[in-house]
């Protein structure tokens, strides 16, 4: 396990055939992004709802395995399009959930974007106020769990 | 969408959110040690540590055996686990919803 594995924060690089501006759309534009929420047999979006703007509300409703509903809501805390997106990130589905943060760099470079996905504070949910020493804590503690087996 | 045993994963997270009870887990890194050394390394008094241990073996990160009128703590850091499984389930959603925004937006352009 490479010390990254214990961070809190998790990032995903993904390059899309198309400009920057039609994956913002896809983004945050409630109809398309139901389009595309979710995975196949898992869950899928049902609605959603989305004022794009700083400090602007947006919430998603979905059905899950087994006919479950959840919700995920959040709110806009960056808009620089069509090169940032960045909003918090509260699930229903998890009763001590704490806000955690999604980032959306998008970089186009001759007809191709590379997205970049960070989301990061997830450690923080219980831990708010501590969360500083929670990614060492968690390497640390990983790397004697290796170190044992 | 992301599933997670909630219950292992709140109490380890809970037990780990309070910088005494990091710093219990830290000393206790370095090798076995009874209560009263570990309270040794705190101002706070030993009942107030004996409390934090508590929760640290309710959460099952310390384990304590009885020698004589000592009792010997020593780390488990098998739960933490939970925690990492559960960022991996995150890690799994955003590649399946990235691999499906690409397909949705390199076939509708």
């Amino acid at each position: 396990m490479n010390p990254t594995d214990a961070s809190d924060t998790i990032v995903k690089e993904i390059a899309i055939k198309a400009s920057a501006e039609r994956i913002f759309e896809a983004l945050t534009d409630p109809e398309q992004r139901l389009q595309w929420w979710g995975a196949e047999g898992q869950y899928r979006g049902t609605q959603m709802e989305s004022d794009l703007r700083p400090g602007g509300k947006w919430m998603t409703r979905g059905i899950g395995r087994g006919g479950k509903h959840f919700t995920v809501r959040g709110e806009y805390r960056a808009i620089e399009r069509p090169r940032l997106l960045v909003f918090t990130w509260l699930p229903d589905w998890d009763e001590n959930a704490l806000e955690t943060l999604v980032r959306f760099d998008l970089d186009e470079k001759d007809g191709v974007t590379l997205l970049r996905l960070t989301h990061s504070g997830l450690a923080s949910e219980s831990a708010r106020d501590h969360h500083r020493g929670w990614p060492q804590v968690l390497s640390w503690l990983q790397a004697y769990v290796e170190e044992k087996r | 969408m992301v599933t997670i045993k909630r219950s292992q994963r709140d109490a380890v997270f809970r037990a780990i959110a309070d910088p005494t009870r990091r710093e219990i887990l830290a000393l206790l890194r370095a090798g076995r040690r009874t209560v009263g050394e570990i309270a040794a390394n705190f101002s706070t008094s030993r009942p107030a540590i004996s409390k934090h241990l508590r929760l640290l073996r309710s959460a099952g990160l310390v384990v304590t055996d009885q020698h004589g009128t000592a009792r010997i703590c020593e780390l488990n850091a098998k739960p933490l686990r939970a925690i990492n499984n559960w960022l991996r389930e995150y890690e799994a959603f955003w590649n399946e919803n990235l691999r499906s925004l690409k397909k949705y937006v390199e076939e509708n352009r």
